[in-house]
Order: C-alpha cells, then structure tokens, then sequence
C-alpha cells in the first residue's frame, strides 16, 4: 500500500478570523497556543469597534475549564478578570408548572452501589416512601442552596466533594478582552476595520481573502468565520444553507439587561419560565445579568420587555437590548477554507448554557482535523457529521424542557407541550419512563447524571427501576439512602460561602 | 418432576414481586453458560430468584477461545476473582498483545500490544510524533532513522513481549511500567470449571441432561419451559441461551435469523491441536497467515493451544491440517479436533425472552481474541438492562441496538486485518485484498491514510492504539502527519523519543520472566 512519504502537502500557516467577540478571540488565543511554532506562522484577527457583540453567553459548562486549562490560564485570575462567579448548576423555576422549581445541578448524583447508578436505590426508596428530593444527593445541589462553593476533591473518591461539578458566570465581553490579551501576547495580529468585500478564487470558490472598507485587502488560507449571526463568508458568501430548528425551539427573541446587586450572589443560574419564553438570571461578582427569550409569534416585544423590568432584582443598568435570532445550525460548519464559529455557524438558546461550550468543541474539532493546504474532503465531512451531532444531541435536551411540561396556561406552552419528540428524545423519553433507565449515546454532551435531574425535574415518572436494586432489602436501602444525604448535607454545610472562596483566593474584584 | 428447580428457596415466594423474572435458566454450559450463571446468581440473587443451569456432559464446549482482552480483568473482579487463584485454576498466563506474522507480506511481522504507545507531548498523540519522524527519516532530514525502528520500540507491553517479559507497578509507582495493559491466556475449560464451582455456590443449580424440546406460550410467544430427554420439564421466566453455534432456543425455536458476514471474512473453519510447551512461555498470542487463513498460538502453564483458522473455499481440511502439524512448536497433545462455523451475528441477541449469548450470538473469529469479551459485554448489557417479567420492547430493543453497535466494530477491526494486506500468493489473499468493505472500515480507513488520524465511534472497543498498530503493522502509512505535529521543535522531540526508547527498553530489561513473574506472584499452577 502507500509508502511512507514525505511532505508533500503544504502546511497551513496564514489564518484570518472575521469577527472578535467571544468565538473570535477564543479562536485566536487558542489556535495561536496550538500553533506556536509553525513557521511562517500568521494569524489575524480583524474586528471593528462599530460593530457590537452579542456576547449574553454569560454562562457556561463546566468543560470550559479544560479550554481556560490549555490556554495556560490561571482561574483565580480569570476570575478577577472578568467578574466572574462560580456556577453549580441552574434552577428551573415554574417550567414543571407553575410554583415548581428544580435544580440540575453539575455532577453526579449519590454513591453508585452494587454496579447499579443510584438513582435507582433513590427510586426504590421513594416508592417505599422515603421522603427526600433528588437534590439532597447532590453536593453542588446542597451547596448552590446555601450560597457554598468550594473545589471538588477528584482525588479523594470516599468525599461527597469528589462529585461535585463546576463551571464560571462572567462577563462575556471581559473574557474576550481577556483572550484578546493573551492572543496578541502570542502574536495574534488585531486588524481594525469593517469587511466590505469577500474574495474568492474563480475556479475553486475558495476564499482568498476579505477587503477592508479602507480598501486593504487581507489575505489568507484558512477562514474563521465568527461574524456572529451574518455568518458573512459561511452563510453571504459561500451560500451554506441554514437548517431552521423553529418549529421545535419556537423562542426567536430576547431582550436583555444588566441590574444591580442587592445581596450576595449565589452561585448558580436561574431559568425562571414565562407564558411565552422564560427569563434568565446569572449573577455576577458586579452586576447581575438579566433576560427574557420568547416567541415573537407569541408575545409582543413590549410585553416581554415589561415583563423583563417587573422581574429584575436590582436597579437596571442600562438600556435593554433587543436580539432576534433563529434556532439551527449552518448544514456545514466547515465548506471549502472556511469554518463558522459560534453564532455564524448556529444558534441555540441559552436554557442549558451551551454556547461557548458549541465554539470551544468547534475549537478542538478543528485543532484535531488541521488541514493542510490540500484541504481534504473527507475530513471536511467528519468535522461537519461531528458538528451536526453536537447541535443535534443540545437540541434533544433543549426540547426536553419544554416538552416534558404540565403547563396549559398559555398557547405557546399548549404548542411545546404538543410537540413531537425526534427519534432520539422519544428512545430516551420511553426507557426512562419504563424502567427510570438512562441511555446516554456517543459520548453526548449531557451526562446521564443531566438527564435524570431534567426529566425528573419536568416531572416524568419512571415506571420502575432496576431490577438489582432489590438485592438491598428495605430497611438496608432506607438506611443507605439517609446515610448519604446526611454525609452530603454535612459536607455542604462546611464549605465556605461563595463570598468566602473568593476572597480566600483573591479572586474577588475590587468593590470600588 | 422438578428435580432442577430450587425448594430451598419457596419459602421466600411468598415476598415475592409478582412483576419479578424469578426463574433464570442458563441453556447450555460452556464458557458462556458459566460465566453468565457465576456473574448472576451473584448479584441477581434477592432471595426469591431460582438459577438453573442445564448441560450434557456428551455434547463438548468449543472453548477455543482461550486469549483474552483486557477488560476480561473486570469481569473476574466483578466477580472478587483473585487473578493468582484464577491463573492457577486455568493455567493461565499473561497475554501482552498479538504478533501478527506475515499478514501484511510473506516476512512480515508486527505487534499489536495492549496499552498506549509512548508518552503525548504538548497534547499531541504520540503516533503522530512517530509519524513526523518517520518522515523527516525518509526525506533524510533525519539523524536518528535507524535507531528510531519499529514503533513497538515506543510500547511498555511490546517491549516486555519482545524480552518475553513481565511485570506490573506498583499503585503508586511512576514507572513507565504503568503504561503496561495486558489479559490473559487460560484454558477455557478449565475456566468453565473454575466458574462453576463459584456460579453453584452462589445457589445455581446444575441439571445433567440434554434438551430435546421446548414450550413456547401460544400467546406472548415467550419460551415458558424446556423439556429433556429424561422427560423432566424446566420452567423458567428468562431464558439464556448458551447452546452455542446452534442456538438451541434463539434459532431452532424462535428463529430469529442470522446476518452472514462471510462475504467480509470468509473464512468457516478450523482445525485446534494443542502441543508441548518449549522451555519459556512468551507473554503474547501469535498469529501467523497462512494461503487461505491463519494460525494460533496460545501459550498456556501447561501446553500450547494451536489452531489453524482457513477458507473451506481455498483449503481443503487435510491439507489445512498438515500445515497445521508442520507448523506446531512442539509434540502435539491429544487429537487435532475440527470445527465449522459461519462469521456473521444473530439478527437479535434478545428474543422474546431469550438472550443468546456466546456462539448463539454470533461469530467472529478468534483473531482479535474478543470471543469472551463479547460474552462478558452481553453480561454486562443484561445486567443493565435486566428486565421485569413483562419485558419491554424498549430495553430489548436497545440491548440489541448496543450488541449490533459493539459487533460490527469488532468485525470492520477484523477485517481491516484482511484488506490492508499486500499478499498476492494466492486466491484466498487477492479475494480479501479486493473484496469490498463496509463503509465504517472504508472511512477510517480514508481518515487514517491523510493524516494518520484515528476516529473512534460512540465506546468503540478498540482503542487508538489498536487502530494505529493494525494500519501500520500492515503497511498503510499515512500520507502525511498531522500538521499540528509541525509546531512542536524537531530537535526536542527527537530527543524526547530517543529517551523514551532507551527507557522502554531499559524497563522491559528488568522484568522478570513471564515464569519466574507466575512463581513470584503465586500463578503457577504446578507448584
């Protein structure tokens, strides 16, 4: 077969990005760490100030810290930086129905016994009448409650502390200036200046190089593409179709807006679910981020705006700020020598935090499938059938929330109740309502430990659980089930508050 | 006339769940059958589940399946299996991989080890350093092309099968020991045996005798008992059916159907003849190609366990056999037996309410030594997914789904063996070189070819380096390295890998023996 051989191919080394913002910087200070090294290396960032970012990402994951984690980044710093707080989970309020409220909390649940996850020792013990909440064998559930946070301790699997998850709220725009430091710091070169026009080759269509409204032409051999929901050389230019998610995520708007502190923050997101929409909250260490995705087909932009100001804790900050956008995704993420990141490749509300999750994991796509020159098709096509899931799998858990609701008190949630789940959601949706089992597939964004806190959360009933379970007799099953909620509440209780932890690592910001 | 059934337990009935399966009857004795009643008479037992193992003493077991995986060392510690105990009992050995002898071409020879390949720098897979100085070798940019050989040179279990070595670190230890991943080789009879004893005083019951028929319910369709030709009836709510190829229930009963992969991997019998062992015991299989098929070597404590695998189509038996003889180490032990199968699977593993489990399954030859952990996979699947009396299509149906997803894995790493060969000697080799592939393999396949890069779907079994020695121990070089790999400084990483070889090899060097590592550790079963 083919002999080993030489290096024919020609590296690539010229990188424009269109577009700063969160996506673009977040390309740049990665793509200019990866890359250190690369002869002939040169990246270029071209941004205007005239054009605003969206930037309401405002919350995260808790795989962000293995992005902050390759940049070199030192969390307390980062926290300082960009105002940051930490993040235990989210708190649905009225999404079940209305005067409900649940957490999904990051990581996992109890103490896995006998081979067999624990929620099924939780179930059994609930229909033998055990009175507890899911939430009580959550560490980062218990902790959220009273305002706690400290690290988890993976090493010490016998703590309550090695199951406990975390992710940042921070200010969005802040992270950027953040990256943009680093990124120019390892060579990154910042152009300012709007694109006007958008070269391409004649015979390939490839994209040569983008030209500046000063004329300057920037040219260049791979293309990011992060100008935000434009999607210039993704979707103007090369024409990639848009696939629209709105008949299944109808929400089309948000307005959002900054208020004031009036207590301490806690550390985790609320969701709090509205007759056409639901609102976010993510408290910051200066601020408190506010808005309100709805339906425009459902309610009128003065209505979702007022009901956004009636729902504020602290004084408003600023004016609110008006979006529209469309739930889906760029067919392909990658066409030709462009790749679209961020909301230039797709859109999906912020319910479950995902977006800078979507352009870190685009980010290490694209490390791992680096072309050369040669621009292969097939691995184009697995970086689109790769993208294509990852939007597909955050859709499904997306659509969970509102299909799996009692709500009848308005037509928008009369229409998502009704909504047909996609195969995948009904597989998931008929195995937990058989036998309270979670299938979790292709190494899926969303834990098992996800699912369980959202479908238990929206009030899905499991018709039973595993059959092992029973190996435990009642009263020993009983037993286990107080013995850990009490180890977790216990350990809850000692951690230091929000406050406290970051104060202790000087991670707080100045108060002045 | 239930002679089989468990009085001791009736007293607890009366608890009973109605909505419980509470009688699990294994069909069929056997690696299978064994394993599966060990692993659930021990953690499904609630007190009021009755298990009922049925085997002849006339039919025998295949049991060919004697290497191993990895993950077979979590199914003995599910089972608290101390592994001295079990390698006495088996006369087991280590296994640190497979050498491949003439696959890729007549002279050939590769290693594929259990474990990683050398040490990732700057988040950069190791195979990929390799490949770029592999390259820089070829267009001579290169020093160190001589000395940089083989990329076993870069792995902890191909360097210590090199020196027939092995050894273990210590939990805490930061030797590159750590890095060694290994299974094992035992007689899978006498595993079976081992099993058994385990599986019967855990509370499965044994039944002595031959099925002759079974009882399907007119309605559901379920199988509600099996009837032997002593004319004792075994009820039972669950049936796992561990009759082997035939598939006693899941086919003569149910008739489920079989999907025939014999178009990707031809081959459909083989001959196994066991010999004397030399004087040291390699910790690794061999497997060496012959014109229409290949051949195993197992070394075991005890003996040596051969067999030739080949094409019925290329080969005839007699002629398989003699190349079999001719190709032995030492006296042979015993009869040459022979065996006839068909490569392909069950169309459903889960049936009404019979899981078939083992040869019932399906086949996919020895070459990867995956028999056994398909079996412990389907344990483990059941034990997931183990279902009330009304058992729901949704679990049955995703118990299949899983078992299709992890088959057809292993059989494109299988057939990648096949088709990424250069052999012309004969029909058998320019059939496989030639014939078509699913379009998983072909992808991966194209992936590897331009960059050397490796995608693994949903849990794959095989890992990345897996996938990397099978395509470069058969000749598919990669177009060119990852690009990424160019950032990093050539004289650093040169450096780095010189280190590591010297390090493989200094470590392999102080190991003791497979032997002497039996006798130290209490595995040797003659002591």
């Amino acid at each position: 077969m083919t002999k080993p051989s030489n290096i024919s191919a020609e590296p690539v080394t010229k990188i424009v990005i269109v577009g700063g913002g969160t996506a673009g910087w977040m390309a740049a200070a990665a793509l200019s760490k990866v890359l250190a090294g690369t002869p002939g290396l040169s990246i270029n960032l071209v941004e205007s100030d005239a054009i605003g970012t969206v930037g309401v990402g405002e919350a995260t994951i808790p795989q962000i810290s293995s992005f902050n984690g390759l940049l070199g980044i030192d969390e307390h710093d980062f926290v300082r930086q960009t105002h940051a707080t930490y993040k235990l989970g989210i708190e649905f309020v009225d999404w079940t129905r209305v005067g409900h409220s649940y957490v999904h909390p990051f990581g996992s649940f109890g103490l896995d016994m006998l081979g067999v996850e624990f929620h099924h020792f939780w179930l059994r013990g609930k229909a033998e009448g055990h009175n507890s909440e899911l939430s009580d064998y959550s560490i980062a559930a218990m902790a959220a409650k009273s305002g706690k946070f400290m690290h988890p301790e993976h090493g010490n699997p016998k703590s309550a502390l090695s199951k406990l998850g975390y992710a940042f709220q921070f200010d969005a725009a802040l992270y950027a200036k953040y990256l943009r430091k680093i990124a120019e710091g390892a060579g990154v070169k910042r152009t300012e200046g709007r694109v006007v026009s958008v070269e391409q080759h004649q015979e390939t269509g490839f994209v040569t190089g983008v030209t500046l409204e000063n004329g300057e032409t920037i040219a260049g051999q791979l293309f990011i593409d992060c100008s935000g929901f434009r999607s210039l050389l993704l979707g103007q230019t090369l024409g990639v179709e848009f696939v629209d998610w709105t008949h299944l995520l109808p929400c089309d708007r948000a307005v959002a807006i900054p208020c004031s502190l009036v207590s301490e923050t806690d550390p985790i997101t609320r969701s709090t679910a509205r007759p056409a929409g639901w609102q976010w909250r993510i408290p910051l260490q200066h601020r408190i981020g506010n808005g309100h995705v709805y339906s425009s087909a459902y309610m009128s932009e003065d209505e979702a705006t007022s009901i956004l100001l009636g729902n504020l804790d602290g004084e408003p900050l600023a004016d609110p700020n008006h979006l529209r956008f469309a739930a889906g995704y760029r067919a392909k993420a990658w066409e030709k020598n462009v790749v679209g990141l961020g909301l230039a490749a797709g859109f999906l509300e912020p319910l479950e935090s995902t977006a800078i999750h979507l352009v870190q994991a685009g980010i290490a796509r694209l490390m791992t499938l680096f072309p050369t020159s040669s621009f292969s098709q097939v691995e184009i096509d697995q970086y689109n059938t790769e993208n294509a899931q990852d939007y597909l799998d955050i859709r499904d858990f997306l659509l969970l929330h509102y299909i799996a609701t009692e709500r009848d008190d308005s037509d928008f949630w009369n229409t998502c109740r009704n909504l047909e789940p996609p195969e995948g959601l009904a597989r998931k949706l008929a195995m937990f309502r058989s036998s309270g089992r979670i299938i979790r597939e292709h190494n899926e964004l969303f834990t098992e430990a996800s699912w369980l806190a959202v479908m238990m959360g929206q009030g899905i009933e499991p018709g039973g659980w595993h059959p092992a379970v029973r190996a435990l007799d009642t009263e020993e099953t009983l037993k286990r089930l107080d013995h850990i909620r009490h180890v977790i509440s216990n350990t809850a209780s000692q951690m230091p508050t929000h406050a406290e932890f970051l104060k202790a690592n000087r991670s707080a910001i100045d108060p002045s | 006339m239930q002679f089989c059934n468990n009085r001791k337990r009736a007293k607890a009935m009366s608890e009973k769940n109605d909505s419980d399966i509470s009688r699990i009857v294994f069909v069929g004795g056997g690696t299978a059958g064994w394993m599966a009643a060990a692993a659930f008479s021990k953690y499904f037992d609630n007190g009021r589940r009755s298990f009922t193992l049925i085997e002849s003493d006339a039919i025998g077991t295949v049991g060919v399946g004697e290497a191993t995986i990895p993950p077979i060392a979590n199914f003995n510690h599910m089972l608290d299996i101390s592994e001295s105990e079990f390698l006495r009992a088996t006369n087991g050995t280590f296994k640190l991989g497979i050498e491949f002898v003439d696959w890729g071409q007549i002279g050939d020879r590769y290693f594929h080890p259990f474990g990683e390949y050398g040490q990732d720098l700057h988040g950069i897979a190791f195979h990929q350093l390799y490949l770029r100085e592999h390259a820089r070798g070829a267009t001579g940019k290169g020093k160190n092309q001589e000395k940089l050989g083989d990329i076993a040179n870069y792995s902890m279990s191909s360097m210590a099968a090199r020196h027939g070595k092995f050894g273990r670190a210590k939990p805490d230890a930061k030797s590159l020991i750590r890095q060694i991943g290994y299974a094992y080789h035992f007689d899978a009879g006498l595993y079976a045996k081992f099993l058994r004893q385990r599986a019967e005083k855990q509370g499965t019951k044994r039944c002595e005798g031959k099925i002759a028929s079974a009882q399907r319910d007119p309605e559901t369709g379920d199988i509600i008992s099996v009837t032997l030709e002593s004319g004792e009836v075994i009820s039972g709510d669950l049936f796992v059916d561990c009759s082997g190829f035939r598939g006693l229930l899941i086919e003569d009963s149910l008739q489920t159907g079989y999907e025939d992969w014999s178009h990707w991997l031809p081959v459909d019998r083989a001959i196994a003849l066991p010999c004397a062992n030399p004087t040291d015991l390699d910790p690794y299989t061999r497997s060496t190609a012959h014109s229409a098929g290949w051949q195993w070597r197992i070394p075991l404590q005890h003996r040596t366990g051969n067999g030739h695998v080949f094409c019925s189509s290329y080969m005839e038996a007699d002629e398989a056999e003699k190349i079999l003889r001719e190709n032995l180490e030492g006296e042979p032990v015993g009869e040459a037996r022979h065996l006839r199968f068909l490569t392909g699977m069950r169309r459903k593993a889960w049936s009404q309410n019979v899981i078939a489990l083992g040869l019932s399954s399906g086949f996919i030859e020895p070459l990867e030594s995956t028999s056994i952990h398909l079996i412990q996979n389907g344990i483990a699947r059941l034990f997931a997914l183990f279902p009330d009396k009304q058992i729901s299509s949704i679990e049955r149906d995703e118990y299949n789904r899983g078992m299709r997803e992890l088959f057809e894995d292993i059989r494109d790493f299988i057939i990648l063996h096949y088709k990424a060969t250069q052999r012309d000697d004969s029909e058998f080799w320019r059939y496989v070189r030639d014939m078509d592939i699913p379009e998983t393999l072909h992808k991966k396949i194209e992936l590897w070819r331009l960059h050397g890069r490796v995608f693994r779907e949903n849990a794959e079994l095989f890992t990345t380096p897996s996938w990397v020695a099978v395509m470069l121990g058969q000749n598919i070089w990669p177009r060119r390295h990852d690009p990424i790999a160019d950032t990093l400084d050539e004289e650093k990483v040169a450096l780095a890998m010189s280190q590591m070889r010297e390090a493989y090899e200094r470590t392999a060097e102080q190991m003791p023996t497979q032997i002497e590592f039996l006798k130290q550790s209490g595995s040797w079963a003659s002591a």
